[in-house]
């Protein structure tokens, strides 16, 4: 059990889906911190703490919905693999679209996981708190880097 | 042709008659003339045939080159409706997952909190809403079909099947359906197209039954140029007035007692379409239904569109 809580940068412009993804999280066992930013361009400053993002406290893992303004999480994911500093940082893929040039475009932009959300609520509830229990109770994450 | 005026026989030759000489010299010349005549005639009058030919050779190609034009229109006025088909539905889905997902919590939540009023309306909302989810799910896949021309591969039927039966795992799972198959063929066909086409024939074996367990038994057979699919179902049946019908579109025969979008047949139709195969029912009411569907050996989208099946008169 961890003594800290697992971070979570949770990148999700539609606060319905905010809501359901904390409520599904609610219930788990694992101490957690959740933040939330609305589009593309405010999670990579938020991963790079510049801004109004500069105490922000560097996430274990990027839970991602790829419908984002501003900058779309695709274009988040490559803007990441393209930067060291953010390379190594874990990103699940928590979207709509099941399109396969989707799938395979995060898979190729190092994306570790692409997840469709579920339109029923149960599905929805079980798949968000299975992301839980493999990303954030059982795998090893990189602890992320302090400056 | 007049035959040479007469002349005189001639004597050691015309020195000695100089006028007659003349004048056969020239009725020949006469004669040579009026045939050159006839003859430009002649030449004058094919020529205008050919000319005739000429032009009406180039309105036909004139026509068969607007036709061609308005079939590659269509085709493509066919693909922007797939594609608009496909991008609304797509973008419905999420406003649709609200309403389905916070009503749901509602329901969850407060059900036996608020007034009986309140849980029956609740419920009500709910259930339009996973039927509007199921409907917006099957025009996708309706849609999705027809968005592109079939990837065609080497595909082991066996696990088409085993992918199919794993989508449905919820509804098989309900209905404590018995799912069985005689060996299948590994044939060139678009796979993921394939699952769509076996989860639906499935589904619609499984969901109309008449007696418990729901029993849906898949076959194939080799035929002339490819194979035969069978899916035989000892579900309702269909009336034969209607065989035709449940092949179109949000066409149901029963609205609310059995569950269904109306789309799922539709959908393998034109899988089975865009093969080069024919999908067809054999069923009787009460005595559950024979889906039959032909895959040739080498799979092709028809050349020009099927026309439309006669009306039906049910």
């Amino acid at each position: 059990m961890r003594a800290t809580p697992v971070r979570v940068l949770l990148v999700e412009d539609n606060p319905g889906d905010v809501r359901l993804i904390r409520e599904a999280l609610a219930g788990s066992k694992a101490l957690m911190c959740i933040d939330v930013v609305s589009d593309g361009e405010q999670a990579l400053a938020f991963l790079r703490r510049e801004g109004t993002f500069a105490d922000a406290a560097p996430p274990h893992l990027v839970l991602l919905d790829l419908n984002l303004p501003v900058l779309d999480g695709r274009e988040m994911l490559a803007a990441m693999a393209a930067d060291p500093a953010l390379r190594d940082i874990p990103v699940v893929v928590l979207t709509t679209s099941a399109a396969q040039n989707d799938i395979r475009g995060c898979y190729e932009l190092n994306a570790n996981c692409y997840l469709t959300k579920p339109t029923d609520l149960d599905e929805f509830v079980r798949v968000v708190q299975l992301v839980e229990n493999l990303w954030l109770s059982t795998a090893k994450l990189p602890e992320p880097v302090s400056p | 042709m007049q035959p040479p005026a007469q002349t005189q026989a001639p004597q050691d030759g015309y020195a000695g008659d100089e006028p007659s000489y003349a004048k056969a010299v020239l009725n020949i010349l006469e004669d040579y003339s009026e045939e050159r005549s006839r003859q430009i005639d002649s030449h004058r009058a094919v020529l205008n045939i050919l000319d005739d030919f000429d032009i009406e050779k180039s309105k036909v190609e004139a026509a068969n080159r607007r036709l061609e034009e308005r079939t590659a229109e269509l085709g493509r006025s066919n693909e922007e409706l797939e594609r608009f088909a496909y991008a609304a539905s797509h973008d419905l889905q999420e406003p649709l997952r609200m309403i389905t997902s916070y009503t749901q919590l509602l329901a969850r939540r407060y059900r036996g909190r608020l007034d009986s009023d309140a849980d029956e309306f609740i419920d009500f909302v709910v259930d339009g809403a996973t039927r509007m989810s199921a409907l917006i799910r099957d025009v996708l896949d309706f849609s999705r079909v027809g968005s592109s021309p079939p990837e065609l591969t080497w595909t082991a039927c066996e696990q088409v099947l085993e992918r199919a039966l794993a989508n449905l795992r919820g509804v098989v799972g309900e209905t404590g359906a018995l799912v069985t198959h005689g060996p299948l063929p590994t044939v060139l066909a678009d796979a993921a197209q394939f699952v769509q086409l076996f989860q639906n024939l499935i589904d619609n074996g499984v969901k109309f039954c008449l007696e418990t367990p729901p029993r849906v038994h898949i076959a194939a057979q080799p035929a002339d140029d490819g194979w035969t699919f069978t899916f035989r179902d000892n579900g309702i049946g269909v009336s034969g007035a209607h065989h035709a019908r449940i092949f179109q579109v949000f066409q149901q025969l029963h609205s609310r007692a059995y569950p269904g979008t109306g789309i799922g047949l539709a959908t393998c139709k034109k899988i089975v379409d865009r093969h080069g195969g024919h999908l067809w029912v054999e069923s009787e009411p009460g005595s559950g239904s024979t889906f039959s569907f032909t895959l040739p050996d080498r799979p092709t989208a028809p050349v020009a569109p099927p026309r439309p099946a006669a009306r039906d008169t049910a």
